[in-house]
């Protein structure tokens, strides 16, 4: 497993916060990036996990999906989204991500999601 | 297969996806605003000029449709409520007998958000509301009984019914309350007075849940963002005692855009609120927009009741009188 941080990216700085909030006590350093951009411009050793938001500005949630899937190929990435259609998820599973989550989410669930990735 | 950029106002962006996903999103309200689309994510027009696309925004579901495929999906749901009554919780959540705790969350979280109550529109047909807050009741107390009898160490029994669905007569599956009509749009005054500030604790502990206690599922305890038409309007008085509103809650605080207010009064999650702070040691009136991000309606005994805002509408000079207000009233 990578030693490097979860990274956690999301236009909005709330739920930014927040995730960080719902993480912190698992112990791992957290990383925040405010678009896809900015997460692929990240410098260090790769992330851990990704939990990723779709609907973003700059670069949409899907473009970065694949960018930071080629950049790094062995971080699983889990999205983040208030849009839960069937098909979305299917489309983003298939763009390389590893798990899919819907807002609105219960704490526990991300913790536990997080966990998951990190043990697969 | 076809790939689509598209834009809200906001400047965000979604894509690639297929039209299929676009259908999806805009035919179940989760899509209401485009501004934007792209077949490559470069080069953009406005809506108009994909026919496709305006095709599926000119046939999103009219009114009065939306509210029958509600009625029907209030019946769906109230049958489904009623199958899920007393039978075992591992069928109910379709996992074996023996299934771990962490397997009854997966599945539960999967299952319950189905149900969420902010997941209805303000305007809904009541009984679709009624329907869907039945069935998250009703799922996040059995995942509570789950998580209390795996910590025990015993098998998982049906929850004792309290209430079941009753099923109604033949021929009379129907709505039984009349449709409210649409909610004020004129903001709603409501005065409040903080209760003054404790010292709050940071969020509780998440995993694993605590011994001595089953984790709780309630509505509050999820966190999301949906956009609801009507608004409350907010009038504070703020003092130096109480100006810890904007300090002291990890995640409603003036650094991430927001304030707490402890107050016996909580709003629903997603209230849009225009406050009113009124600082009359300086003699000045700030006013500002935002939305209810956080509540704790008083069921947390370890969390003060009061709910907590974001702001949307501040402008940079208000902001920075406020937290200048902040740290000369911390010394």
């Amino acid at each position: 497993m990578s030693d490097g941080p979860i990274l956690i990216v999301d236009d909005d700085a709330f739920v930014r916060t927040l995730l960080c909030e719902m993480l912190a006590d698992q112990g791992h350093p957290l990383r925040e990036a405010e678009n896809g951009q900015e997460a692929l411009d990240l410098e260090g050793p790769p992330p851990r996990v990704v939990l990723l938001d779709l609907f973003m500005p700059e670069m949409s949630g899907m473009e970065a999906l694949v960018l930071i899937r080629n950049r790094w190929p062995r971080t699983p990435v889990l999205v983040i989204s208030s849009m839960d259609s069937e098909r979305l998820v299917d489309e983003a599973l298939a763009a390389g991500a590893s798990g899919y989550i819907t807002k609105p989410f219960h704490p526990m669930e991300i913790a536990s999601a997080v966990e998951r990735a990190l043990t697969a | 297969m076809p790939e689509y950029w598209i834009g809200d106002a906001e400047g965000r962006v979604l894509g690639p996806v297929s039209l299929d996903v676009v259908q999806d999103l805009v035919n179940t309200g989760r899509l209401t605003e485009i501004t934007r689309v792209s077949r490559d994510g470069r080069n953009w027009g406005t809506p108009a000029g994909f026919p496709e696309v305006m095709t599926l925004l000119v046939n999103a579901p009219a009114p009065d449709a939306l509210l029958q495929a509600e009625r029907q999906e209030a019946a769906r749901v109230r049958e489904q409520l009623r199958a899920m009554q007393g039978r075992p919780p591992h069928e109910i959540f379709r996992l074996d007998r023996n299934a771990s705790v962490d397997a009854y969350r997966n599945a539960f979280f999967k299952l319950v958000k189905r149900f969420y109550p902010d997941r209805v529109r303000a305007q809904a047909h009541p009984d679709l509301r009624k329907a869907y807050a039945d069935a998250f009741q009703f799922l996040s107390r059995l995942m509570v009984h789950i998580e209390k009898e795996l910590s025990s160490g015993g098998p998982v029994s049906p929850l004792p019914v309290v209430r079941a669905v009753p099923r109604p007569p033949l021929g009379e599956d129907e709505p039984l309350t009349p449709i409210p009509a649409p909610p004020p749009q004129t903001a709603r005054p409501l005065t409040v007075v903080p209760r003054s500030m404790t010292p709050l604790p940071r969020p509780s502990p998440l995993v694993p849940p605590a011994p001595d206690g089953p984790y709780s599922y309630q509505p509050h305890e999820f966190v999301g963002f949906e956009r609801r038409e009507d608004r409350v309007e907010v009038t504070i008085r703020v003092t130096a005692r109480n100006s810890r509103m904007f300090t002291d809650h990890p995640l409603a605080n003036l650094k991430t855009d927001g304030f707490f207010l402890a107050c016996a009064k909580s709003l629903p999650l997603g209230t849009l609120v225009d406050v009113i702070f009124r600082f009359d040691e300086e003699r000045r009136e700030v006013r500002s927009r935002g939305r209810v991000i956080l509540e704790n309606t008083g069921g947390d005994p370890h969390k003060p009741a009061g709910f907590g805002v974001r702001f949307i509408t501040l402008v940079d000079q208000d902001r920075r009188f406020m937290q200048q207000f902040v740290e000369k009233a911390a010394h």
